[in-house]
């Protein structure tokens, strides 16, 4: 024993200045301060020296009555609890302690104020349990070492010498009253290398004798999730909670030092077991809802048992899993992997064959059998876990930006047999996410089933159901503008193999969809009167339809059906009116840059006539309806026959619907008229349309938010500079002034 | 790209191994094929229920199998589930999974009691391979799984009591579905067991565990139960089935069972008259199956005026063997395993959600 610690203080000089160069090594932070404190040791900072007297005092000084101790003791102990000790004071102060230099007394004095500043060396904490192996110290202050041990472990620099004598404070398990704090540290520092037989039987044997030991048990669940061929057990749902925590004595030190080092070191002092906590759900028969939990396989730690893995259910960062990502293991059972993002993001990342259709076979089986087999209790589709269980789905399909092919192909099937009501929100989420499906099928897998339910369903049903498809419709677009391109995917390519979908397979099944809907909207529009909200829903799927090209490369341009245009167009809102010009315009861009392109590149992509076509007609519709008071006149859209449109005593029944009489704007109207003839007890809409006002009207239309609508009359209507007008001809009939043109505007 | 290339070569291998990638192409392709194998729900989900079936041959299985292993298998009630794939099942691992389950099941019923894997328990249980039923190179070899319990207080001589049994087995699985599933995967679709129920559950779970793979119940629907009368009732010549019992339950308040047990002779002779309508000799179509049904409920309504067509067929039994609606079979006869096992493989393919 002389001679251990002769060696030890022989050696200490040199090792303090080494543990100098390896606090200032391992962190760099830390060199400014550790500089700092090498220039104060050169002008006898008292701190140093104190360090200096506990690093050189002999063993046998007498403490009782020693003042130069406790001077140098109370001054360290006040830096420890109001600063937090260097990590060389730590070396020196804890060996200091555990070679029991001058006694057991000192060594718990000692202990209770090491709080760490920045980080503990390990080397000292190897360095006091080989103190801990010479078997002086009374068992009580050996807890008290390991607690502290357990408190500071987050701080320990490096743990791979620490791990080198695992055998080591493997052999205090046996001490009965060591052992919960033992195996908490083994617990910390197990590797799968440390994993051996012999110890799994040592472990089994001290089970035997102290029982169901939460400690042991929680220390052999860890081997086994390294080695689950080797030892198996199941933990009751009490004992998952993990280890207690040791850290009280130091608890409120610490947590005021690292306030005031202000979080330089991030430790977790819960040092928490990352064991899944089972939830909560209620005994059911059948347990398909339940997301097994993590745990490894046996398959392949048998099969690779040389190769070094590592766990997943010992990830718990994200630097944990960039570090890791050579050597994970997948689990046993994927669906497990659908709880942790961290998993999902390795998932994304292999890009493996069989865990994704492992994965599948799981999802898909759940799906079956609580939707379609309902073999559990009867068809508990509505409880609360199948809700958080789809919504879990949803999440981790939002996280991956994908639906799974399992997810897919049981939506197929449930849209034939779904009510539409059954936990409406998360099916149409699913159903939004599902991959682009061939035109070939698109109609009998998707459009009929979802037919049947949109008209025989509510309101608020064909709302989502737009409003489902319309996200669809944005993720297929996100998808291609996206990987159409990484893929070199010309627009002439044509397909190699009949597997790849083509770009024109893809713009058929685009096509398909979007007509779908036209049809949907446009009975959808019949059958709930014009509803308003409908209509809004709708007008947000053609936001996306008219930007295809633009937005996403798309050369597809298809325009709404007339039972769409007609009406949004005299919708009564003017916020649908508004839509309505803002979609127009955007189409009307569109349409540009596609034929500029197509006249650029010659060989490019076609958009028919038809669609130019109909784009006209729909312009040239609305200006002379809202610009020019024009309608039913022969060769518009909508033609009546005078005589019964003479039959409505409707006066000018052609102004109806120009921005001044249009129902949508009507309240605009009389705002504007008002502000212009305040007193004016008579109204008459129509002076508006003369002189300055006309110019003016449009303008406080625009500042009343009417964005869309400015859009659409800057880029389709040049108006003539009304005062120009006025100069020349002054006395003119009004109507001629509006003689607005669509040059440029009308696509040949 | 070479893996792309390889599955380009052989399309058909890979068609379950649906890549969720987020290439442009693949998930394209994954898509396509995905319609190709069961995504329509009715269509060619249906067109993967076999209109008509080869007539049973009685055939002596023990000359292919130990008929020790045959004898094990026949003369039960087995209850049924239906397995997705295992995900790297080896037959050659039998061993230590006998030690695994035994280890597991010991944990399961002590919670919070570590159990060291391979030593002795209070549970042995075996795992063995039944050679010989597969009757393609497709078809996984039967495995056998039996759990021993050792008496606490037995003689070390006494034979321990088998407390549960069970099989996996695949019979003429289809094949398309079984070329499908990339090389790691085993199918063994169909699971009989019989023994107590909390047994079962951890062979359950602890299949699920180590194999990532998935249990749900397997009933016979009643034409799948019309199936099996018929086959049985065509066996007669060969082996007598002494009677064609069957069960309906009406859709009356409150519900009424009908038992109807018909002479083997008769339904014989009203089988074999169905039989005469079809020209080749070895298959026999759904609709002789249904016309046999048909004949036998007309009967029974000139005789009690109630129509059985309204009700659901739930049991039928003869000497050959048992079959209920909730998924009970019993097989009497080693002859004709082979026939029942392929019925039952069709039934539990049909439940795979992929």
């Amino acid at each position: 024993m002389a001679k251990a610690s002769n060696l030890t203080r022989t050696d200490l000089d040199s090792s303090f200045e080494s543990y100098l160069s390896v606090s200032s090594r391992t962190s760099n932070r830390s060199l400014r301060v550790a500089e700092k404190e090498r220039r104060k040791s050169q002008t006898g900072d008292p701190f140093v020296l104190a360090l200096k007297y506990f690093s050189e005092v002999e063993a046998g000084t007498p403490c009782s009555g020693n003042d130069v101790l406790e001077r140098n003791l109370v001054l360290v102990e006040r830096v420890g609890l109001s600063r937090g000790l260097p990590p060389e004071a730590i070396s020196v102060m804890l060996d200091y302690a555990m070679s029991l230099r001058m006694g057991g007394v000192m060594c718990v004095r000692v202990l209770k104020f090491l709080i760490p500043a920045t980080v503990v060396p390990q080397e000292a904490v190897v360095r006091a349990v080989s103190w801990l192996c010479v078997g002086k110290i009374a068992i009580s202050t050996q807890v008290l070492f390991l607690r502290w041990v357990l408190t500071v472990f987050d701080m320990i620099d490096s743990k791979d010498h620490l791990r080198a004598i695992y055998g080591f404070i493997f052999s205090f398990v046996t001490e009965e009253s060591l052992s919960p704090y033992i195996c908490h540290l083994l617990y910390l520092l197990t590797r799968r290398e440390s994993v051996r037989p012999f110890r799994v039987r040592k472990l089994l044997d001290l089970q035997t004798k102290m029982g169901r030991q939460p400690f042991l048990l929680l220390l052999l669940s860890l081997y086994k999730v390294f080695y689950p061929e080797l030892v198996t057990l199941a933990l009751p749902s009490r004992m998952r909670s993990g280890f207690k925590n040791h850290n009280s004595t130091w608890k409120v030190a610490l947590s005021a030092v690292q306030k005031r080092n202000n979080g330089q070191v991030s430790s977790d002092i819960s040092l928490t077991l990352g064991l899944k906590d089972k939830t909560n759900s209620r005994k059911r028969k059948f347990h398909h809802l339940e997301l097994p939990s993590l745990s490894s396989s046996i398959q392949s730690n048998s099969s690779s048992r040389s190769r070094k893995v590592f766990p997943l259910e010992q990830l718990h960062s994200f630097p944990q899993l960039l570090d890791n990502l050579h050597c994970i293991e997948l689990p046993s059972q994927m669906g497990s992997l659908l709880g942790s993002s961290l998993a999902l993001c390795y998932l994304d990342y292999v890009q493996d064959d069989s865990a994704f259709l492992r994965l599948n076979f799981w999802l898909g089986h759940a799906l079956h059998e609580e939707f379609l087999f309902c073999s559990g209790d009867g068809g508990s589709g509505s409880s609360s876990e199948a809700l958080h269980f789809l919504n879990r789905l949803l999440s981790t399909q939002h996280f991956l930006q994908e639906g799974f092919s399992s997810t897919e192909g049981f939506l197929y099937k449930f849209l034939n047999v779904w009510d539409g009501s059954l936990l409406r929100p998360q099916i149409l989420g699913l159903l939004s996410d599902i991959p682009v499906v061939p035109s070939s099928c698109i109609s009998q897998l998707l459009f009929e089933p979802l037919m049947q339910l949109f008209f025989t369903s509510t309101l608020f049903f064909k709302c989502s159901v737009i409003d489902c498809l319309n996200s669809m419709l944005l993720k297929w677009l996100t998808w291609h503008s996206v990987y159409a391109l990484e893929d070199g995917l010309d627009i002439s390519l044509n397909s190699h193999t009949p597997m790849n979908m083509t770009l024109s397979g893809f713009m058929d099944s685009v096509m398909e969809l979007v007509r779908f809907v036209g049809r949907l909207a446009t009975v959808g529009l019949q059958l709930e009167g014009c509803h308003s909200l409908l209509l809004s829903f709708i007008l947000d799927f053609y936001e996306t339809v008219c930007d295809m090209f633009l937005k996403y490369g798309l050369p597809l341009v298809v325009m709404p059906p007339v039972g769409v245009f007609y009406p949004a167009l005299f919708a009564t809102d003017p916020v649908s009116v508004d839509r309505l010009g803002y979609i127009m315009y955007r189409y009307k861009k569109n349409l540009t840059s596609a034929k500029c392109q197509q006249q650029e590149t010659k060989q490019a992509f076609h958009i028919s006539r038809q669609t130019y076509q109909e784009f006209n007609h729909y312009l040239l519709f609305m200006v002379s309806c809202l610009w020019n008071s024009k309608m039913f006149l022969p060769g518009m859209a909508i033609e009546v026959d005078q005589e019964l449109l003479a039959l409505s005593k409707v006066p000018e029944p052609w102004t109806s619907f120009d921005l001044i009489h249009h129902p949508a704007f009507l309240g605009c109207a009389l705002d504007f008229h008002h502000k212009c003839w305040p007193e004016r007890k008579d109204i008459d809409l129509n002076s508006i349309k003369a002189g300055k006002q006309w110019d003016w009207y449009p303008e406080f239309l625009f500042s009343q938010g009417f964005q869309g609508l400015q859009q659409f009359v800057q880029s389709s209507i040049n108006r003539r500079s009304a005062a120009g007008i006025n100069g020349q001809r002054g006395s003119q009939p009004t109507n001629s002034y509006w003689l607005h043109h669509l040059e440029n505007n009308i696509f040949p | 790209m070479e893996e792309r290339n390889s599955t380009e070569k052989t399309p058909c291998n890979n068609a379950l191994a649906q890549r969720r990638s987020k290439s442009y192409r693949q998930s394209m392709r994954s898509c396509v094929e995905a319609t190709h194998l069961a995504y329509t729900s009715g269509l060619l989900t249906a067109l993967r229920i076999p209109r008509s079936r080869k007539a049973p041959k009685s055939r002596d299985i023990t000359k292919q199998v130990d008929p020790d292993q045959v004898a094990l298998l026949v003369k039960k009630e087995w209850q049924l589930s239906y397995v997705t794939p295992f995900y790297q099942f080896r037959h050659t691992q039998l061993k230590s999974y006998s030690k695994q389950l035994s280890a597991f099941i010991v944990s399961e019923k002590q919670q919070g009691l570590a159990i060291e894997v391979g030593q002795e328990l209070g549970f042995k249980v075996n795992f063995s391979v039944v050679l010989g039923l597969a009757e393609t190179d497709k078809d996984a070899e039967t495995v056998f799984i039996q759990i021993l319990s050792k008496q606490a207080f037995a003689a070390k001589d006494d034979a321990q009591k088998v407390v549960w049994s069970g099989w996996l087995t695949c019979v003429n699985g289809d094949l398309d579905y079984l070329r499908s599933l990339p090389l790691e995967f085993v199918s063994l679709p169909l699971f009989c067991t019989r023994g107590p129920e909390s047994l079962t559950v951890l062979v359950k779970s602890w299949f699920e565990k180590t194999f990532d793979c998935c249990f749900g119940p397997l009933g016979i629907n009643s034409t799948n139960l019309q199936w099996l009368a018929s086959l049985w009732t065509g066996c007669h010549p060969t082996i007598n089935i002494q009677y064609l019992k069957l069960v309906w339950t009406l859709p009356t308040l409150p519900p009424m069972d009908v038992t109807y047990t018909v002479h083997p002779q008769d339904a014989w002779e009203l089988w074999d008259s169905m039989r005469q309508v079809d020209t080749t000799e070895d298959s026999i179509s759904i609709d002789e199956v249904t016309g046999f049904i048909k004949g036998l409920q007309s009967h029974f309504f000139r005789h009690f005026r109630i129509d059985l067509s309204a009700g659901s067929l739930m049991q039928i039994s003869t000497a050959l063997g048992s079959s209920h609606h909730s998924g009970k079979i019993k097989i009497a006869s080693p002859n004709y395993i082979p026939t029942i096992l392929q019925l039952l493989t069709e039934c539990a393919l049909l439940k795979m959600p992929i």
